[in-house]
């Protein structure tokens, strides 16, 4: 890939550290901050889907759109960031997120968004135990036994389906 | 121990690379993230998915305001101006109006006008 100093060329996944080629086309040299984009293409696809089907977006729109984006995501990672500093604590989760999106006026998204957070972590949690268990080659199995119990302890109350190899004994075996 | 599959998209099944059930490319997001501050050192594998979902609307948000401008401008190709126009009218993109103005290389007025009173579209 060679350099494109100050031409604003496609703005997919460069990572440049310098502006004119990180997709603002500032010709001074002076290093953007949000010099990382998401994909136009994505940006495009998900502005059109709110428009009506005869509408048009010039391609100076999307570019804008992407940098908003990228500034949005700063902006509101900024501020749980802040909270977790403030919490003592490390690491910035999906409720952190949640809560600065609500706090900086984003609040109808902050609803949305934790119905959204705990139906994905209850699949997560499903997954996780299916993980545990090391029952990747019998997935047929699994997935049908794995919706009928809840599988949060690692010994389960009900005899495996599978008995020709003995698998209770690898439940019990931490991850 | 680290899950494998949460940006890989596992969770439809999808390959690794491809951004699977989410409209958003995770670890662009988590690069993104990142980025914003000294202080953000760890992040959770759920926060980029949320981030996902919260663009998403941004971006819808956005658009539409965008488009409400370019109607009254009687016109049917949403440009720059346009949004440039939707952030400085809500109060919520406050965020935004350096970074839109910058752009244009015009100084723009924070003040932020009545949607009404927009007639021309540049």
């Amino acid at each position: 890939m060679t350099d494109k100093i100050g031409i604003d060329s496609d703005r997919e996944d460069h990572s440049y550290s310098f502006a004119g080629a990180g997709g603002v086309s500032g010709e001074d040299g002076i290093v953007k901050e949000q010099d990382q984009l998401l994909p136009i293409a994505n940006v495009g696809r998900i502005m059109k889907q709110i428009l009506p089907p005869n509408a048009k977006i010039s391609k100076e729109a999307k570019e804008t759109m992407q940098e908003c984006v990228s500034e949005f995501i700063s902006f509101v990672t900024g501020e749980a960031s802040d909270k977790c500093h403030k919490e003592k604590r490390k690491t910035v989760n999906g409720d952190d997120i949640c809560w600065a999106l609500a706090t900086l006026g984003f609040d109808n998204y902050a609803e949305q968004l934790k119905r959204y957070l705990h139906r994905y972590r209850d699949q997560e949690g499903e997954r996780v135990n299916q993980n545990r268990a090391g029952n990747h080659e019998e997935k047929q199995e699994t997935s049908n036994y794995r919706s009928e119990l809840p599988r949060r302890s690692a010994v389960p109350s009900n005899p495996l389906k599978f008995n020709a190899i003995d698998r209770s004994s690898s439940l019990s075996r931490p991850f | 121990m680290r899950q494998a599959g949460t940006y890989s998209g596992i969770l439809s099944g999808g390959i690794s690379g491809r951004t699977g059930p989410h409209s958003l490319p995770l670890a662009r997001i988590k690069k993104i993230m990142k980025k914003s501050g000294e202080d953000v050192k760890m992040i959770s594998g759920e926060a980029p998915i949320v981030f996902s979902k919260a663009c998403e609307l941004f971006i819808k948000e956005l658009t539409q305001r965008s488009w409400m401008v370019t109607m009254q401008g009687k016109r049917r190709t949403l440009n720059k101006e346009d949004v440039t126009s939707a952030v400085v009218a809500t109060d919520i993109f406050d965020f935004l109006v350096n970074l839109v103005s910058e752009d244009s290389g015009n100084t723009v007025d924070a003040t932020p006008l009545e949607m009404d009173t927009f007639t021309s579209s540049s």
